[in-house]
């Protein structure tokens, strides 16, 4: 019938499910975790599921209503969509349970219950919606498709990011929501100019008739300006470190993680598949050099802050440059190869920021506060915690064997061999940026308070420790699995050795 | 006296410098829309767009406006999305506030009351209009639903009582019933013809007309809610 084991109507199972997930947990008042939390591993069954279809019977397509491309929308599955998909269900698993623990810890504290029972009423139908958008945009092939995808993303992170309802992350969520409209209307125009020149909306047809045109050109612009706005890339990263940070824990660690991603997965496919003729070497350049920027500025700001979940969103600004500089380098390296320092970079990135924030959240729950200097003698009362932030500064730093290391390694080999040697100097200091402001943190963990006799708070649920130690396991031996990774994205990726015709060595 | 002469003065100096600013910036601006004007108006339209393929492919969508055709046919699922970013703003407003309640309480003049009475049955009227014009011409979901929204914000600056009494979860079934006919329709479609939204033989005109007019139901409510402003008093305890 319709769901034989190689049909291809699963694909739209991580779209459909959290949706109606959603709608339920507006509709009901109780119980919603429980629809959230089956919605979530119901998600992560089916992108399994998917993977083992495309490892035995290929890339997928479904068209939606029947109707061929160009007049329908498509969506596909391959190797980097199917692994940012899985990135995405193993994180919102972890966030999902890690809201649980949070929201329970804070309505069982009398101060302020209702404040807390409301802002869990309306985190679960965000967050599921917001799955939808995500799961949404890495799946869809046809390019208006993703700006809806786009703006159910923005509209949904831009609430879950006021949630607190403290001023600060009001005003910081407010200027997000205009931020990440301003970059979904610059993505429209492009679209519109990509329209008037091709007259075709679906992907891959646009990829046949990409052609070196004037009309190609500010299309290419207008969507990557929209697109980095919304991906944070340092001229463009004010609004970040605010929202990141005054957000409520299990929402920073949707944004920082996830939903940074998502626009950044647009960018790179386009510069790289559609686009890919009239893309430049400077233009290229140009990107490396933004990327090169973010590397050192998030760094040295993450140093320099006094907070630790405003040193948390810095470091996001500063890993995300990683990802950038990837861009020049593309030229030397086989297709699938960028593809996969940048996917390697992501996932690493995911699972560890997301067990950072994580961290940083318990650490603010049990503390009542985040002031750096003031850390002391959490090691003795939150030993677990303590032990998944080191472990996620490890994969941030690069060492292995985190999914980041080989990142990294194949960025700093690919330099070596085009030659663009001041690539490596940027790796190298970013790295050891990211050594020091992990080890700020980390030291001041370890200081037993003088004179104080430690007292003994009760413990934090295991909810809010355990998903944290599990991601970041996750992001540390990321790189013992890499042959499993690079293995999917040589399946799927069928059309990326005719990215780059006549300009591999 | 001269504290706040320095504050004024420091404001004034903002505002200069501010201007400059802005002069720049909407130079900028300004030269922005002319280069992106002059690169659209060089672009030789190679292709006729997609308008020929939908003309083509009309009698097989079930409606004859090509309009409702793109929209709940061919590219229903883009649809369907938006119609969630429609509820995303409700939900994103009740997650922020609770609905401003004015204590003052004075009787709704006879004029006003004479007007909702006279324009509240006319608007619906129209809605359900516009929404079964949708099949063959300008009109729809959407339409309908903005007209339904502006007899919502008509009941509600006239402050009747009855309105306050409405329990949230009424209201909450109301937000999400258009979307979830739409994805049960989706759904069954997917069942029924193994593809997700492709409706089957002869039942594409009715299947859109049903989700149409449920979509209008919420959308109107959906618009009313965002002018009340946020989450009704019995929603969660605060």
């Amino acid at each position: 019938m319709i769901f034989h084991v190689d049909s291809a109507s699963w694909i739209i199972a991580p779209v459909i499910l959290p949706l109606i997930a959603g709608l339920l947990c507006f509709l009901f008042n109780r119980k919603i975790f429980i629809i959230a939390l089956a919605a979530a591993l119901a998600n992560f069954l089916v992108v399994c599921f998917l993977i083992w279809q495309l490892l035995n019977f290929g890339p997928m397509r479904s068209y939606i209503g029947g109707w061929q491309p160009p007049l329908g929308i498509t969506l596909r599955t391959d190797g980097p969509a199917l692994l940012m998909l899985l990135m995405t269900a193993i994180t919102g698993l972890g966030v999902t349970l890690y809201a649980r623990g949070y929201f329970s810890h804070r309505i069982s504290d009398p101060v302020r219950a209702f404040r807390h029972q409301r802002q869990q009423r309306y985190f679960w139908p965000l967050w599921m919606l917001l799955l939808t958008g995500l799961n949404g945009l890495f799946l869809s092939g046809d390019i208006f498709n993703l700006y809806v995808t786009l703006e159910l993303i923005g509209i949904s992170a831009a609430s879950l990011a006021a949630l607190s309802g403290k001023p600060a992350s009001q005003r910081a969520s407010f200027r997000y929501l205009l931020i990440s409209l301003l970059g979904s209307l610059t993505y429209l125009l492009g679209i519109v100019f990509l329209y008037r020149t091709c007259g075709v909306l679906d992907l891959t047809l646009l990829r046949n008739l990409a052609g070196n045109e004037s009309g190609m050109g500010a299309a290419l612009a207008l969507l990557s300006v929209g697109l980095l706005l919304k991906t944070a890339l340092v001229p463009l990263h004010f609004w970040l470190p605010p929202a990141h940070a005054n957000a409520l824990a299990p929402v920073s660690v949707i944004l920082s993680a996830l939903v940074v991603k998502a626009s950044f997965y647009l960018l790179f496919r386009f510069w790289f598949e559609l686009f890919a003729p009239i893309v430049t070497m400077p233009a290229l350049n140009f990107m490396g050099t933004l990327g090169a920027i973010a590397i050192l500025w998030g760094a040295i700001q993450a140093m320099r802050q006094h907070r630790l979940k405003l040193m948390v969103a810095y470091s996001t600004v500063s890993q995300l440059g990683y990802l950038f500089v990837a861009f020049p380098l593309s030229r030397i390296t086989e297709g699938a190869e960028v593809w996969s320092i940048v996917i390697f970079m992501a996932l690493t990135h995911a699972c560890a920021k997301s067990a950072m924030f994580m961290a940083a959240g318990s650490v603010y729950l049990h503390l009542g506060h985040d002031r750096i200097k003031d850390l002391g003698g959490v090691r003795a009362s939150l030993p677990v915690t303590v032990f998944a932030y080191g472990i996620a500064g490890v994969s941030l730093m690069g060492l292995p064997p985190s999914g980041a290391f080989i990142a990294k390694w194949m960025l700093l080999s690919s330099s070596f061999a085009s030659s663009q040697w001041w690539w490596v100097l940027v790796i190298m200091t970013g790295s050891l940026l990211a050594m020091i402001y992990v080890f700020r943190v980390m030291s001041q963990f370890f200081v037993i308070p003088e004179g104080d006799v430690l007292d003994t708070p009760e413990p934090l649920s295991p909810l809010l420790e355990w998903p944290a130690l599990i991601l970041a396991l996750i992001s540390l031996f990321l790189g013992l699995f890499a042959p499993w990774p690079l293995h999917i994205l040589s399946q799927g990726s069928t059309g990326l050795a005719l990215i780059f015709p006549g300009a591999l060595p | 006296m001269s504290t706040e002469k320095k504050i004024k003065g420091q404001t004034r100096n903002r505002h200069r410098r501010f201007d400059a600013y802005q002069l720049l910036f909407l130079c900028l601006v300004f030269c922005l829309i002319a280069l992106l004007g002059t690169i659209l108006c060089t672009i030789p339209e190679n292709f006729p767009g997609l308008a020929d393929t939908v003309a083509s492919l009309q009698e097989q969508s079930g409606v004859e406006s090509p309009v409702t055709a793109v929209l709940l046919n061919f590219r229903g699922y883009d649809t369907l999305l938006e119609v969630m970013v429609l509820l995303l703003a409700v939900i994103g407003v009740w997650s922020l506030t609770k609905a401003p309640v004015s204590n003052l309480k004075t009787d709704i003049s006879p004029v006003q009351m004479g007007v909702v009475r006279l324009l509240t049955p006319v608007l619906c009227l129209v809605a359900a209009y516009l929404v079964w014009q949708g099949s063959h011409l300008a009109g729809g979901a959407f339409q309908g639903g903005a007209i339904l929204g502006a007899a919502g914000v008509l009941l509600l600056v006239s402050e009747l009582d009855w309105l306050r009494a409405v329990p949230a979860f009424v209201l909450r079934i109301g937000l999400i019933l258009g979307p979830l006919v739409f994805v049960g329709t989706a759904l069954c479609c997917l069942f029924f013809t193994g593809e997700l939204l492709a409706y089957p033989k002869g039942t594409a005109g009715w299947l859109i007309l049903l989700i149409e007019t449920v979509c209008a139901l919420s959308i109107g409510l959906t618009l009313a809610l965002l002018f009340g402003g946020g989450r009704p008093e019995d929603d969660v305890p605060d």
